[in-house]
């Protein structure tokens, strides 16, 4: 269906794609996969024609092209559909996927009748129910892809471009999608797939294709490839093992951090757990479950109704964040940009912000004495930065997530709540996290790691709690800890649950 | 691309790049003026105008720390008049309260702009609202109170504006001393520091222990302060406390603190191109008075100004 030959694209002193050939037949799945950085979405801008390369040749569905803009492109069958949604909220459904496009009455007004019956079809097309009279805004997320899906197949759609889809959605949705998905593979659409998760790949992909610093790896069947394979590929050296060796920890001695009963609605409705220093636990469960209020009501930083907590043996009730950072409890947010981050400040500030007391003497802060801390985070996390004094908001994600790590290791060593450690962090950098957290737990911190991603929850504890619409409802042990057995009890209760409620 | 060798040596920029643009605007106003006036390019016009130049400094310096967290406060200019009107009026009443009045009007102008920094926080309405409502509370309380220019100070209280030591002004001298400490406390204090963070990244900052509250309650009790020194000094200026003196100050306060660099929105910028602004604001409108422009055309330049300043930052920050 599309065929990339010899593509070159430079941009001022940086050569994003490098004589890439890249193809792709209708009816299959073809998935793209590169560390963040080698070239993943320039290759899919070149093909949408947003980009045009230095060098090289397109050809779609048989003949040569030459996008001069991304709408030619679109009107030859190309859509692309990028990982944040481009709907409008206030619009119902159907008019998001006419948008631009609504079918005309003969007074040359909208047509709602026929719109909402198209809509209508081409959702069931994929599918998919909802109601196509519905507000964008009040959809959940997974639907509005669907929107999203739907609105790329009003016309002829070709070739079908997806961007990172998993990333916002979890378990069933996810698992709907790739239904969606398949189904337009076997009604001929070519679909090329960005994702990080290595896993969906291998359930929903044909072939891979590899790029790895602008230049294409590889393309592979999906049967001759495992997961180090692919791993190999993408990070370029032999990774034998993504996660460090498991360490039990020693239980005998009193709990870090217990909780009791916590409370703290409408999300968490009650957690109990004891976490042991030296110990990494899991904290798992679908998206919505209440893991991040869990932390956020043991941190502070969300209030709670009920439940006690004694951090180091002493009572911990009526915590701020203040106190928290102050008794040893860190908490790396999973929002980095939003609520880890101060991206207008430099590194350094960054690394000291929890803590900034002790840099501060009577003559105010003791920058020379920040700017020394910053460089030995920098060293000990190995954390590619200009310097202490330059900025943060241009860094590779998990060159950010280190800087994070090395404010919260040095502020906070007792607790470490990481809350999606390495949520849209590439390979490499993932593994040297997971070095980190054991590291950090060597030390003696109780580490919390609250993660969607099982096979880190599966590779890195040795004991999960598994939580469901805000009760924990598991808690798996060391051989026990499958994806299954977590899934079992992240999903499973619900029908005991509807009775219960039913009753 | 992506920096791969950690032991790079540490790179910094020497200068801010909105600090170069205003003092490249300021060189060029200045040499204009060169060319243009005989009058213009000497030490008695420039001390005249650091004092004419109090008036704004104080007020921009109050705007800045609040937009530094990431506010903006509309209610400058009613702050500035009611504390005229509030110093002028209970000094005529009790002339020997003329010292304990500074203070008094001074903490005034705080409790105020604590008021709105309180009711921001605690109602969580913008600040462009919450300020806007001050500011008509204040200049209706203070036009029912006087509809002219009223009450009135002993007559040494005019040394603040016009009095000299040597050849500098006292009012633009105490205008620097307060840019200077504010300066040190933006970059080496604590305090300082969780303006900013406060500023750029709200939630973040509370997530790692800062007690943003505290912050922008200072930072909109600085605001009032700095309004209230400003009209401290049209006290001294003028005598009176005047009902309509502060109209203007509100946009006038906002322009230097564009100028210099800062980002509406909050949580960047350097204090010392506020004061840039307003030396070059001040210089403008001085250069424009002896070529005899009139006031209106004045505006129309600033304005010109303003957009051509702010548009060359866009470009520099879009190639950052």
């Amino acid at each position: 269906m599309i065929r990339l030959d010899g593509i070159t694209k430079v941009f001022p002193g940086v050569k994003s794609l490098e004589n890439v050939n890249f193809e792709a037949k209708a009816g299959e799945i073809h998935a793209i996969l590169g560390e963040n950085g080698a070239g993943k979405s320039t290759l899919i801008k070149t093909i949408a024609g947003a980009y045009i390369p230095e060098e090289g040749t397109i050809h779609f569905a048989g003949q040569e092209r030459k996008w001069a803009t991304p709408k030619e492109a679109k009107d030859a069958g190309i859509q692309i559909i990028y990982q944040e949604l481009m709907l409008f909220p206030e619009l119902t459904a159907a008019e998001n996927i006419f948008i631009g496009k609504m079918p005309r009455t003969r007074f040359g007004t909208i047509d709602y009748k026929t719109m909402y019956r198209r809509a209508n079809e081409t959702l069931d097309s994929l599918g998919h129910r909802l109601d196509p009279r519905a507000p964008v805004r009040d959809l959940s997320i997974a639907d509005q892809q669907m929107v999203e899906i739907a609105k790329a197949l009003i016309g002829e759609t070709k070739l079908l471009v997806l961007d990172e889809p998993t990333a916002a959605i979890s378990g069933r949705e996810a698992e709907l999608l790739f239904e969606c998905v398949k189904l337009l593979r076997d009604q001929g659409v070519c679909i090329i797939y960005i994702s990080h998760r290595l896993e969906e790949i291998f359930s929903i992909a044909d072939r891979v294709t590899v790029l790895k610093d602008g230049q294409n790896v590889g393309t592979h069947d999906i049967h001759e490839l495992d997961r180090d394979k692919l791993v190999a590929m993408m990070v370029g050296r032999e990774v034998n093992n993504i996660f460090p060796p498991k360490k039990t920890p020693n239980a005998d001695v009193a709990p870090v951090l217990t909780v009791r009963d916590l409370r703290a609605p409408p999300k968490v409705k009650d957690v109990s757990f004891d976490l042991y220093a030296g110990e990494i636990l899991g904290l798992a469960g679908l998206v919505g479950a209440g893991r991040s209020e869990v932390a956020h009501a043991i941190f502070g930083s969300m209030p709670r109704t009920d439940g006690t907590v004694t951090l180091g043996g002493e009572a911990f009730n009526a915590p701020t964040p203040r106190d928290s950072i102050d008794r040893g409890l860190g908490f790396l947010t999973e929002d980095r940009k939003g609520e880890g981050l101060m991206i207008l400040l430099d590194m350094a500030a960054n690394v000291t912000a929890p803590v900034l007391s002790e840099f501060t003497t009577t003559t105010g802060l003791d920058r020379n004495y920040e700017v020394q801390a910053a460089e030995d985070e920098i060293k000990r996390f190995r954390i590619a930065v200009p310097g202490p004094k330059s900025g943060v908001y241009q860094l590779s994600g998990g060159n950010q997530q280190k800087i994070l790590f090395g404010r919260w290791a040095r502020a906070c060593r007792r607790v470490l709540i990481l809350d999606e450690p390495t949520r849209g962090i590439d390979v490499g950098a993932k593994v040297e996290i997971y070095e980190i957290i054991r590291k950090l737990a060597d030390e003696g911190a109780g580490v919390l790691v609250i993660s969607s991603e099982l096979p880190e929850i599966v590779g890195l504890c040795t004991r999960v709690l598994v939580m469901r619409e805000g009760s924990v409802t598991g808690e798996v042990v060391s051989t026990e800890i499958s994806e299954e057995t977590i899934m079992h009890y992240a999903t499973a209760a619900s029908a005991d649950a509807a009775q219960g409620a039913a009753r | 691309m992506a920096f791969t060798n950690t032991n790079r040596p540490t790179r910094r920029l020497p200068l801010d790049p909105s600090l170069i643009v205003v003092a490249l605007l300021l060189a060029a106003v200045v040499a204009v003026g060169f060319a243009l006036s005989d009058r213009f390019g000497t030490t008695r016009n420039f001390m005249n105008v650091l004092e004419q130049a109090a008036a704004l400094g104080f007020a921009s310096l109050g705007q800045a720390l609040v937009v530094i967290v990431g506010g903006i406060d509309l209610s400058i200019g009613a702050v500035v008049t009611a504390s005229t009107v509030f110093m002028a009026g209970v000094v005529d009443l009790h002339p020997a309260l003329m010292i304990p009045m500074i203070f008094g009007t001074l903490l005034f102008g705080a409790a105020i702009g604590f008021l709105n920094g309180f009711a921001i926080i605690k109602t969580g309405v913008h600040p462009l609202i919450v300020t806007l409502g001050t500011a008509s509370i204040l200049n209706g309380t203070v036009l029912i109170y006087t509809l002219q220019p009223t009450g009135g100070v002993p007559f040494w209280f005019e040394e603040f504006a016009y009095g000299r030591l040597g050849v500098i002004p006292i009012s633009g001298l105490v205008m620097l001393l307060c840019f200077a400490v504010v300066w040190f406390l933006l970059r080496y204090s604590k305090t300082g520091r969780a303006f900013y963070a406060v500023g750029g990244s709200p939630e973040a900052a509370r997530l790692n222990g800062i007690q943003s509250n505290r912050i922008i309650l200072m930072a909109y009790s600085a605001g009032g302060f700095f309004a209230a020194l400003s009209g401290t000094y049209f006290v001294s200026r003028t005598g009176v406390g005047d009902p309509r003196i502060g109209d203007p100050m509100t946009l006038a306060s906002i322009t230097p603190v564009i100028l210099g660099g800062l980002v509406l929105g909050g949580g960047k910028g350097n204090i010392l191109g506020v004061l840039l602004g307003v030396f070059l604001i001040s210089l403008i409108s001085n250069l424009l008075n002896y070529m005899n422009v009139s006031t209106f055309i004045q505006w129309v330049i600033q304005g010109l100004i303003i957009i051509f300043a702010v548009s060359i930052y866009v470009q520099k920050c879009k190639k950052l």
